[in-house]
């Protein structure tokens, strides 16, 4: 099988971009799920979606638009109502999700190519988001594993809280280096390292 | 020792020195300073040159109301003007120079404006340039003539022309309560708010927090005000649900507790840390916001007010409280309230020589001649300063009798020799943010000031803002404010008993110039004067006279020019009323605004073969966000030549272009083919799983929105392809209709855009190029006839091919996974090799589709119906679609529309985009247009200039003659009308 190419390959270089007294707030890297997929659950049948996560995952997601789960290699959040964005390291869960998900329930999109995901983990992670997104990023407002829909000027982000100080920010592929470069820019002021 | 710093006292940091200069004279300072306190220190009292008459003038004011001591920064090359001198913290190697003057500070020829008089009065220039024509001289022209150099003599600083170096962020935020203020009032509420545990948020503009509390001689719990806010400030940033935000202007409070703030992160650092913004723009959703905003001192309005040397009662103490500087050898006083009282005492203190306190109330209280007698100074009541002398500073004041109740002076002036004046004509709340939030002012007699009404929503007042001026009580609102309960909680506090409600003195009449708007240069004889001349609304005599419309917008001046506007009215002040205070309550770099958006104001979208695009040559311009290859120009080829060759060659062996721009929208659900049967023009309910189609979509007034193919690539699964400009409204207008219109269709849409790379291979050896490099399925006409689409692999890499032509070859469009989109395209190149294949751009794409007569943006221009572009066939009759009741519609149908034609160039000279088209040719008074070109190039097929337009009825024009009109280009010559459709109008080589 033919490797995946990042948009951000010519502009992703590992390093350690400190401030002047060597700190750094945030740790920027690029998470490389195998598998991205949409899952739209017709009106009514947002359980049906919630079993098929379940089932494909393993992954309990305990409510609709907001609520999500994380684990290290997978991850699970409903982005708007009725519509969970799902990822997972390894490859091919649209396959598996299409059949677990009936055409009586909802729709199975494949967006393992189209989306990539740039990871903002350290202390200063809130500060730097919140220089791009009006979203409330403070853990009692968004709890680990809850996701959320919004947008930086024209680039649309789905960002889910994986981590007390660690988000996932999913960005359409082609604004992705554009957005990368932004925010390295952004974490310059509290020092930054790239994995 | 600076001339005019006091040995001992302030809160500055006397271990260090800061060198700085002013007019490129070197000054020093403290850490600590502000440039006003620094110069001052120094015994600079001339900073700056008045609007119009660009009279001398000082400081009046110690912080963010000061409206005088306006200065320009250098900063490398850049130069910001402007800059209040009193909120500038000075720091290593700051350069600041004064403003409004030529050839110096010191000696200003634009001072000759003084001896203008009247002449120069409010509106003087509507009056003096727009009269009637008399001679040569047309009053319009006259007066453009001379704005050049009013514009010159009057005005503020000079804005640089280079760029902005600076680096400005933006920040959102969200907390429970939002305090405005740090003062007493402010630090109390915050506290209060914090130990219940709500999310508090602290801003103040200062640099020091604690406001009032760093220059009162009050106690706070058994300690001085300022040591108590000292500690407040360091618990409260402790806390770890509080943000303490010092040099923050709240500037904007909008709908729905949205609040504007602009830090002030580096201003005052010789040198920024990497990455830190020189200044931060703070949107902030707050709770409840706090008001403590205090209140602003104001001037007395006499003749001679604006001499440097004269200044604000209160931002005198607040110089030698908080800075240690002395403003004067010899002070006098003029007042209409007991708080000047205070002021003089800390002068006094301080170590000030207190020559009079001039009263204009002929009775005052106790604690005040109490007070009055500690500073050791003459006590003049019933009196009234009714002029200054001195030139670029105060020597000398007149002192007459005046009666407070009619304004009336009596008697002889007598001369009082001082070098300092201060004046307190009582205090105007700071109720600015509450007025942006729609609060009306209500005026109070006793206090002579507009209040904040009682009942807000979303927002609570403490302390002055309420004008509640004792200590005791602006803790206690603080405290209330914040969401504290339990009084027993209150600190204990000391405060001198005076009462600041002022006399309803606002103006000493007398000869010379008495100012109002120091900083517009407005007098209180140009507020007579808009009244005289019918201006009786207050909104007119702002406009008018410019009052309070400065870059401090009227903060000094709003009340007694009210005032003054009320007298010459014989109105009541509340009759007169008051305007509404707009946002910015401080001014707003507009680089803050832009923040991170500059130099980056668009993101940059790019195609998953961008890279390889760049590496091999392309020339590269942007369509929307996109970036996308123009030519791939070999070296010396112009424009044209490279894309006349890749056309060229395109056609007669093969091209690729990259089509990964192209919008992709993932229609889904069982639903679906019913759904697009409603929102294009033509059937896909009938569509085979496996085919493609060429779709036509109108908006609900009949006109063309859009076109682009299907795909049907499952029974419930569509993936639509729209024109890469379109692609966003296209989708916003899909999910209406899903959403609004007809929400029971069972139907989901994906943006799949970037999901997919898109490379399209024409010319006559495509199917050639295909054949040797794809796997897993056949190409050939049966396997993969016009519009099919088969799925297989190139290079290892999964690949969905669907034969379909916008250049009019024999054309497929091989979509894969973005991600595998630069390995396929590397392998379709390769591929391609033997068989000439060349990448081709934008520009050569255009050109095969213009010969082919095929229909983009540039024709979908937003008023063009299916008829107009000759896609009438495309509109079903056999079922509704939307826009399709509009199809008969007159004006829909009219026979003289706009109709899309092909012209050919008959003088061989290329033609233009957006030329007009005419009958007949009139080069010097161009008229008569019948249409207008579209698109236009050189045809490699026709050998010759061609190009696309829309042509009042069209289509009955064709073979006709006509002229291109485009005077803009200076280009005009004989064309032809011709049929759209240049070359291979059958089609025969696409379906190949």
């Amino acid at each position: 099988m033919v490797d995946q190419l990042s948009p951000l390959t010519p502009v992703l270089r590992s390093g350690r971009y400190a401030r002047d007294d060597h700190s750094v707030g945030v740790t920027l890297a690029e998470v490389q799920p195998g598998s991205i997929v949409q899952l739209s659950a017709w009106p009514g049948q947002q359980a049906g979606i919630l079993a098929a996560i379940r089932e494909v995952m393993g992954l309990f997601v305990p409510g609709g638009a907001g609520s999500g789960v994380a684990t290290e290699t997978k991850s699970a959040f409903g982005f708007a109502p009725g519509k969970f964005l799902v990822s997972d390291q390894e490859e091919g869960f649209s396959v598996a999700f299409a059949d677990a998900v009936g055409p009586d329930a909802g729709t199975v999109t494949d967006l393992s190519h189209g989306r990539t995901v740039i990871r903002i983990a350290g202390p200063k992670a809130e500060w730097v988001l919140a220089k791009f997104f009006a979203v409330d990023f403070s853990e009692p407002a968004l709890a680990v594993g809850s996701g959320i829909s919004t947008v930086h000027h024209d680039i649309f982000a789905q960002i889910q809280r994986t981590g007390a100080d660690q988000f996932d920010v999913y960005v359409f592929r082609s604004f992705a280096r554009s957005f990368w470069n932004s925010l390295r820019h952004a974490s310059e002021e509290v020092g930054y390292e790239v994995e | 020792m600076s001339p005019r710093r006091a040995t001992s006292g302030g809160l500055i940091d006397r271990s260090r020195s800061i060198r700085f200069t002013f007019d490129g004279q070197e000054f020093t300072g403290h850490p600590g300073d502000t440039l006003a306190s620094a110069l001052l220190a120094n015994g600079v009292t001339l900073l700056g040159r008045s609007f119009k008459y660009h009279r001398p003038r000082g400081v009046l004011a110690a912080g963010v109301d000061e409206p005088n001591a306006l200065v320009t920064i250098l900063r490398g090359e850049a130069r910001e003007p402007n800059i209040q001198a009193t909120m500038l913290e000075i720091y290593d190697g700051l350069k600041v120079v004064s403003q409004n003057r030529f050839p110096s500070l010191g000696m200003d020829v634009g001072a000759v404006n003084q001896l203008g008089g009247k002449v120069l009065g409010a509106g003087f220039y509507y009056k003096t340039f727009m009269g009637p024509v008399i001679g040569p001289l047309k009053g319009t022209r006259f007066w453009m003539f001379c704005e050049h150099f009013i514009r010159r003599a009057a005005g503020l600083g000079k804005a640089g022309t280079m760029a902005d170096p600076s680096r400005y962020e933006r920040m959102n935020a969200f907390c429970d309560v939002l305090v405005v203020g740090s003062g007493p009032a402010g630090l109390m509420a915050a506290k209060a708010a914090a130990e219940s545990g709500q999310r508090v948020i602290l801003a103040e503009q200062d640099a020091r927090l604690g406001g009032s509390a760093n220059w009162c001689d009050e106690t706070i719990d058994g300690q001085p005000a300022g040591d108590w806010a000292a500690a407040t400030v360091r618990e409260l940033a402790r806390m770890s649900n509080v943000r303490v935000l010092p040099r923050t202007s709240v500037w904007g409070y909008y709908d729905g507790n949205t609040i504007a703030a602009l830090e002030r992160v580096t201003d005052h650092k010789a040198s920024p840390r990497r990455g830190e913004p020189r200044q931060r723009h703070w949107t902030i959703r707050v709770g409840k916001v706090v008001l403590a905003t205090g209140a602003f001192e104001r001037p007395l309005v006499f003749p001679g007010n604006d001499r440097p040397g004269v200044m604000l009662a209160s931002a005198a103490e607040r110089y030698a409280a908080e800075y240690g500087v002395l403003p004067g050898e010899k002070i006098a006083v003029l007042t209409n309230n007991d708080g000047a009282y205070r002021s003089a005492l800390a002068l006094r203190e301080a170590g000030c020589h207190i020559v009079a306190i001039i009263d204009v109330r002929a009775d005052i209280s106790q604690p005040a001649r109490a007070t009055a007698v500690r500073t050791g100074a003459e006590i003049l009541t019933g009196r009234a300063v009714t002029a200054t002398e001195g030139g670029k500073k105060l020597h000398c004041i007149k002192v007459q009798a005046f009666d407070a109740a009619t304004g009336q002076i009596s008697g002889d002036p007598r001369s009082i020799d001082v070098d300092c004046l201060l004046m307190s004509g009582g205090w105007s709340p700071v109720i600015n943010l509450a007025s942006q939030a729609g609060a009306k002012a209500e005026w109070n007699e006793r206090l002579q000031a507009f209040l904040p009404p009682k009942d807000a929503d979303g927002w609570i007042g403490a302390g002055g803002f309420n004008g509640t001026f004792s200590l005791d009580a602006a803790l206690s609102e603080g405290f209330a404010a914040g969401g504290g309960t339990d009084a027993g909680l209150l600190p204990a506090t000391s405060s001198v008993d005076l009462d600041i409600a002022p006399a309803g003195v606002f103006e000493i009449t007398g000869k010379g110039k008495a100012f109002v708007d120091f900083q517009h240069d407005v007098t209180s004889e140009d507020v007579r004067l808009a009244h005289r001349e019918g201006f009786q609304s207050v909104e007119h005599l702002k406009r008018y006279t410019t009052l309070g419309m400065a870059t401090d917008q009227g903060k000094t001046s709003n009340v007694p020019g009210l005032a003054i506007m009320a007298n010459a009215l014989g109105k009541q002040i509340p009759e007169v009323g008051t305007t509404r205070f707009r946002p910015p309550f401080a001014p707003v770099t507009i680089g803050a605004l832009a923040a991170e958006r500059y130099g980056e104001i668009r993101p940059e979208r790019l195609t998953p073969m961008h890279d390889w695009h760049v590496e091999n040559g392309a020339t590269l311009y942007s369509a929307g966000l996109w970036h996308r290859p123009m030519i791939f120009g070999l070296p010396g080829e112009t424009v044209e030549q490279a894309y006349v060759r890749e056309a060229r060659t395109t056609r007669e062996a093969a091209g690729i272009a990259d089509v990964s721009t192209l919008g992709k929208i993932a229609v889904q659900g069982p639903d679906a083919a019913d759904f697009l049967d409603r929102v294009y023009t033509n059937m896909f309910s009938t569509l085979p799983v496996g085919k493609a189609r060429y779709g036509l979509m109108l908006r609900e007034d009949g006109l063309v929105l859009d076109d682009g193919t299907t795909w049907r690539l499952a029974e419930h699964d569509f993936l639509m392809t729209t024109t890469t400009a379109n692609a966003g409204k296209v989708m916003q207008h899909l999910e209406y209709l899903l959403d609004v219109i007809w929400p029971d269709l069972k139907v989901t849409l994906t943006s799949v855009t970037d999901q997919w790379a898109g490379a399209s291979i024409a010319g006559p050896r495509s199917r050639d190029i295909l054949a040797a490099c794809v796997t897993g399925t056949k190409v050939d006409n049966e396997t993969l006839p016009f519009m099919g689409i088969v799925y297989g692999e190139i290079d290892g890499a999964p690949v969905m091919i669907c034969r379909l032509s916008f250049s009019g070859e024999l054309a497929y469009e091989v979509y894969s996974g973005a991600g595998h989109g630069t390995h396929v395209w590397e392998a379709l190149i390769a591929a391609g090799k033997p068989f000439g294949l060349v990448p081709y751009g934008l520009e050569a794409l255009g050109t095969m589709r213009i010969e082919k007569g095929h229909v983009t943006g540039a024709e979908i221009d937003g008023r063009v119906t299916a008829r107009d572009l000759h896609l009438d066939w495309m509109l079903s009759k056999k079922k509704p679609f939307v826009g399709s009741m509009m199809m008969i519609r007159e004006g829909l149908v009219a026979p003289d529309r706009l109709q899309l034609v092909g012209i050919l160039s008959r003088d061989n000279i290329p033609l233009n985009g957006g030329a007009h088209i005419v009958e007949e040719l009139d080069q010097d008074n161009p008229h008569g247009s019948i249409g207008h070109m579209t698109a236009a190039c050189y045809s490699p097929v026709l050998g010759q200039y061609i190009g696309l337009a829309l042509v009042k009825a069209g289509k009955s024009r064709h073979g006709q003659r006509a002229f291109i009109s485009d005077p803009l280009r200076k280009r005009f010559g004989p064309i032809e009308i011709v049929s759209n459709h240049f070359y291979d109008p059958e089609g025969k080589r696409m379906h190949g």
